[in-house]
């Protein structure tokens, strides 16, 4: 798949939502691929010492996340060249992480665009960003 | 109690990563990721791309070790269970890929507080054997309700 095309992008288009629920067993798998061995995403018991209902998923999970609902609508694995979060909110068991992002501005000189990213879960009837203010920027081909 | 801000700009021992077809993949698997590029050399081939290459997040298995190091530093005085993740950065000149031998130095770039909270700035520069830089990673460790009251 070529990489999407400068010409084909403008301001405002919209990257197709990519949505996941988020399992324990992700977790677990996500903890021993990148060596976060924080009991925080293992230990039930840890995490309700410090305020949470249950362990909760790590924030660089959710970063994960918004990098492939990118990559993916760029049509290169390779082109992100910055990717910027702040985590606001965390991510409990079983909850359906939803990325998005939208085109914010062009470069014609160097042919990459910058685009504003978001995750968000929906809890108790409520939309909430677990990453807001955040901002990816691609290699467009 | 506060952080030692007298360590803001101390550079930590250099911490390498070299990176394998399995923890590659092991990572791939981990977020779901099913781009062939990211999943055999095959697929990077196929692609273009001179090897399997690493999702671009991978790059957290080396902030993960370089970061222990800061966060562990007694002289800093973090109490971890009071750390939240409060925002990440990557630049990225190349993707990582398989057979990469990387090694960062991560620096501590900033400590300072908001409120009741501190924060702490961890930078690396990612780079290869030869010194040329792949990636940098900037992490912004939120200590919640540390700081001292004014």
């Amino acid at each position: 798949m070529a990489p999407r095309r400068f010409d084909e992008v403008k301001v405002g288009d919209e990257i197709p939502p990519l949505q996941k629920v988020v399992r324990r067993e992700d977790v677990k798998a996500y903890a021993d691929a990148s060596g976060d061995q924080n009991p925080l995403h293992q230990d039930d018991a840890f995490a309700m010492s410090v305020g949470f209902p249950g362990i909760i998923a790590h924030g660089m999970f959710s970063m994960a996340h918004v990098a492939k609902a990118v990559t993916d609508w760029l049509g290169d694995p390779g082109g992100l060249r910055r990717l910027k979060v702040q985590f606001r909110q965390v991510v409990f068991m079983d909850e359906s992480l939803v990325a998005r992002g939208e085109v914010v501005s062009l470069d014609e000189g160097t042919k990459r665009a910058r685009l504003s990213v978001t995750a968000e879960v929906q809890r108790a009837g409520e939309r909430l960003l677990v990453i807001k203010n955040s901002e990816a920027e691609v290699q467009l081909g | 109690m506060p952080l030692n801000e007298g360590l803001k700009g101390k550079v930590y021992p250099r911490v390498e990563l070299e990176v394998t077809a399995e923890r590659v993949l092991q990572f791939a698997d981990a977020i779901g990721e099913d781009n062939p590029a990211f999943r055999s050399a095959q697929g990077g081939a196929a692609l273009g791309f001179g090897a399997q290459i690493a999702s671009p997040t991978f790059l957290t298995v080396l902030h993960i070790m370089g970061g222990a190091e800061v966060v562990l530093d007694p002289d800093l005085g973090l109490d971890y269970t009071r750390v939240v993740h409060g925002e990440q950065e990557f630049e990225w000149n190349r993707p990582v890929q398989v057979a990469d031998r990387l090694g960062a130095e991560p620096r501590i770039a900033d400590i300072y507080s908001k409120g009741p909270n501190e924060f702490l700035v961890i930078e690396a520069e990612i780079k290869d054997p030869s010194g040329n830089a792949v990636a940098v990673s900037r992490a912004t460790l939120l200590s919640r309700g540390t700081a001292e009251r004014g």
